[in-house]
This record gives structure tokens, C-alpha cells and sequence, in this order.
């Protein structure tokens, strides 16, 4: 689905990685009745192949296609190094949730300043990574897998209209700008007017939501 | 190899020093299921180690450096290399040793033990709530959400036909789930394999595991230490020695 963040890295990993690919959207709010036999909870992102091998959870996607594919490796060859970013993807865990959260409450009109607050507290964590490593990314002064798994959240922080959470962490913002620069990044960001039609008809129930922006 | 029925160390003891060439060691505890994943593949791989036990009731205040979330298992080399996350200690042992590769070397074989491990993720919360249930009600309901868990991994079995999680031998998905099957007897919630029967089957495979065997922990003991944790007594985690 064009929005969805989780999808959103394995699509990231795929560019980056240069390989060939096909793009099947699903309707998230009215799913085919087959898709469920690609995945039993009918989530996404799910990788099939040729030899109908069905991949899905986003993170086994994406360091299933940094093994199976040749070319740049996004994941570190050293195994202590491959730790720390699995490591720090553990650091992230809470981040999803609390932007979703964010929106959420933002969009029923209601108070989020503690939600906020706990966003900003997990970006802390964040920002203190970068300041002991003194590197531009997470893993290391190249963009690698963990700064792509971690992008699509924050790509989000502006359109979800939580962008002041990151005032406190200044390390953090530069780490934006120089994702906002790489190439595979900049390839697949989303235009800001047509993430807000989006949520907008997504927070209407509109069952068109999905498509929106596309041609008719 | 050393330290596997060492006292623990508590609050006020001193640090260990750095871990010498040649050996890998890991901060544990005798009882703890998470831990027992790291031991088990040290074990499997031939790994020469070093174990240091942690009082997980009165924790040493340099525990900390080595994990900020002060919990075990840890990996710490003669580097000074610290890895945490018992999955993620797993992974890096598999990777950074030689021998027996206990992951697949095929991505999507790798993969899809992965996805399995994604199946399992709910049982250890299960199990934990078990232990800390304050009534009947509580007990029939966490059983019967068990039974469901199990059922998914009895899918799995049956649809790879084969005895082993991974294929016709014992491999990482296997030990990374055996912690929580050895307990079941002692917590008495055998009951909840009656109806997948190819998971007891695979129980009783993995038995004979020369790893899971060496590693296995008395069911009176494991009472013993289960009683005090419990009570949150400081002594439960040097129950037995």
C-alpha cells in the first residue's frame, strides 16, 4: 500500500539494492479474499517470488532481500556490526506506535502532549546513539539497512503534523537531511499534498483512500 | 569452559575483568529460559566460553555497562564487544564462529525461521503471565490462549512433514523456542501439547539433543529456584548450588 510505512522499507530496500520488482497494492480496508493466502492476518508488506516462497514481517523482508540479491550490501558483513544494528532496531521499537498514536489523536481532535512527550523521550534515545558514535547514520558515515528500516517513520513526523518533536535533537535532524539526500530515499518520497489527501479520505473510512492521487 | 554452577554476583561485588583471548563469555542466570537460548548454542557450536552468573533480584550496578536494560543473556568478547537480545546473541554466535551453522545458509529457508520465531513470540509472555496468576479464572483462560499458540506451531509441523522446525534436524528455531518447552512440565501445563501431537513429538526429539540434554535443569531444582523467584527472594537465583 503507497503509505504504509512497513512497506515502505521493504520498497526502500528493494531500490536500493537495484532489483527488479512488481508492485501489487492492496486495499487495506476491503482485502481480497485471496490475499489472505498470501499472509494469514492479511498484513503487509508480503515478498513472493518465482518459486512462490512467501516472505512477510517487514524486517525479515528486508534482510531476506539483502541476502537473497547480489550487489550492495545494505547490512554490515562484520557479525558484531550486524548485532548493533539489530540492536539498535530494538531501540526503535516504540517509535511506530507512538507516531501512529500522534496522528491519531491529532486527527479526532484530541490531546496528544503526553504522547509527545514519550515520542520526544524514545528520539532522546536516538540522538544519544549518534552523539557517543559520532557518525551522520546509524550505522556508521554510510547510509546502510537500519537507517532505511528507521526512515519511513520519520518521513512521516511532518505530514503527521509532529514535526516539533524533533526540536531536542539536533543530530537527529541532520540525520533527516542527509536521508532526505540519498538518492534511494529521494526516489520514493511521498509529496506532501497527496499523503494529506490520503489521510484525510483514510480518516473519512473512505475505501478509496488507497488510490488516491493516482490517475483515474 | 567454566562458570555454568558459579554463585552469582549481587550488588556490591566487583566487576569481572576483561575476558581473556580465545574465550567468549556471557552474562546468565542457571534458571532464566532467555539466557538458556545463548547457552544452548554455545553448547551446540562447541564454543569455548565463560559463564558468569548475575543476581537477577539484586543486580550489580556495573551489570549496567554491559546492558542498559540491565538483563541477561549478554555476549562479552576479548574485544570488549557487548551484544544483547538473546535472539540477536544467537545470531552472532552462528555468524561469528565456525562449525555447525545452526541458521540456513538459504535466505528464504533463514527467512522462513525466522517467521516461525514470529509465531512463537506470543508464548513467553504467555507463560510468564502464567507464573504470576492470581486465580483460577486467570489460569483456565492463559491455558486455553496456550492451547491456540501451540496449535499454530503444530501447523507448521504438519505442513513442513518433518520433525524438526527447520527440517530433519535440530537448528536455531529449534533451540531458540526449547527453553519455554522444557518448563512446561515443571509449571504443569503439559496438558496444553494434548492436542498437538506432533509438538510432543518434537519435545521428546529434542530430549535427545546432545546440547539440550547436557543443559537440562532438574525438575525439583527448577521448583526450588521457581518458589523463591517467586517470593522475590535474593537467594533464588543460587538455589541448588
Amino acid at each position: 500500500m503507497r503509505f504504509c510505512p512497513y512497506a515502505h522499507r521493504t520498497r526502500l530496500v528493494l531500490r536500493a539494492k537495484g532489483i527488479r520488482h512488481e508492485v501489487i497494492n492492496i486495499n487495506l480496508r476491503n482485502k481480497p479474499e485471496w490475499y489472505y493466502t498470501k499472509h494469514p492476518f492479511g498484513q503487509i508488506p508480503v515478498l513472493e517470488n518465482s518459486k512462490c516462497q512467501l516472505i512477510y514481517e517487514s524486517v525479515i523482508a528486508c534482510e531476506y532481500l539483502d541476502d537473497a540479491y547480489p550487489g550492495r550490501k545494505l547490512y554490515p558483513y562484520d557479525p558484531y556490526e550486524r548485532a548493533r544494528q539489530k540492536m539498535l532496531l530494538e531501540l526503535f521499537y516504540k517509535v511506530p506506535h507512538l507516531t501512529k498514536e500522534c496522528l491519531v489523536a491529532l486527527r479526532c481532535g484530541r490531546e496528544c502532549a503526553d504522547l509527545k512527550l514519550a515520542l520526544r523521550q524514545e528520539f532522546c534515545n536516538l540522538e544519544e546513539i549518534l552523539g557517543y558514535q559520532n557518525t551522520i547514520f546509524f550505522g556508521g558515515d554510510c547510509i546502510s539497512m537500519i537507517d532505511y528500516l528507521f526512515w519511513p517513520w520519520f518521513e512521516r513526523l511532518d505530514v503527521y503534523g509532529i514535526a516539533d518533536c524533533l526540536n531536542h535533537t539536533p543530530a537527529l535532524r541532520l540525520w533527516t537531511a542527509a536521508m532526505k539526500q540519498d538518492p534511494t530515499v529521494c526516489a520514493l518520497l511521498i509529496d506532501k499534498n497527496i499523503f494529506l489527501g490520503f489521510l484525510n479520505l483514510y480518516f473519512q473510512n473512505n475505501p478509496d483512500a488507497f488510490d488516491y492521487g493516482l490517475p483515474c | 569452559m567454566s562458570g555454568g554452577s558459579a554463585r552469582s554476583l549481587a550488588k556490591g561485588s566487583a566487576p569481572p575483568g576483561p575476558v581473556p583471548e580465545g574465550l567468549i563469555r556471557v552474562y546468565s542466570m542457571r534458571f532464566c529460559p532467555f539466557a538458556q537460548r545463548t547457552r544452548l548454542v554455545l553448547k551446540a557450536k562447541g564454543i569455548r566460553h565463560q559463564i558468569i552468573n548475575i543476581n537477577l533480584k539484586n543486580k550489580p550496578e556495573w551489570f549496567f555497562k554491559k546492558n542498559p536494560f540491565g538483563l541477561v543473556p549478554v555476549l562479552e568478547n576479548s574485544q570488549g564487544q557487548l551484544i544483547y537480545e538473546s535472539a540477536i546473541t544467537c545470531e552472532y554466535l552462528d555468524e561469528a564462529y565456525p562449525g555447525k551453522k545452526l541458521l540456513p545458509d538459504d535466505p528464504y529457508e533463514k527467512a522462513y525461521q525466522k517467521m516461525v520465531f514470529e509465531l512463537f513470540s506470543k508464548i513467553p509472555s504467555l507463560v510468564a503471565s502464567f507464573l504470576r496468576r492470581q486465580n483460577e479464572e486467570d489460569c483456565s483462560g492463559l491455558k486455553e490462549e496456550l492451547r491456540k499458540e501451540f496449535s499454530k506451531l503444530e501447523e507448521v509441523l504438519t505442513n513442513k512433514k518433518t520433525t524438526f522446525f527447520g527440517g530433519n534436524s535440530v537448528s536455531m528455531i529449534d533451540y531458540l523456542i526449547w527453553p519455554w518447552f522444557e518448563r512446561l512440565e515443571v509449571l504443569e501445563l503439559n496438558d496444553c501439547a494434548d492436542h498437538t501431537l506432533k509438538l510432543k513429538l518434537w519435545m521428546a526429539a529434542m530430549r535427545e539433543d546432545p546440547a539440550v540434554s547436557a543443559l537440562l535443569t532438574e525438575p525439583k531444582v527448577f521448583r526450588g529456584f521457581l518458589s523463591l523467584y517467586l517470593q522475590n527472594s535474593p537467594d533464588a537465583c543460587d538455589y541448588g548450588l
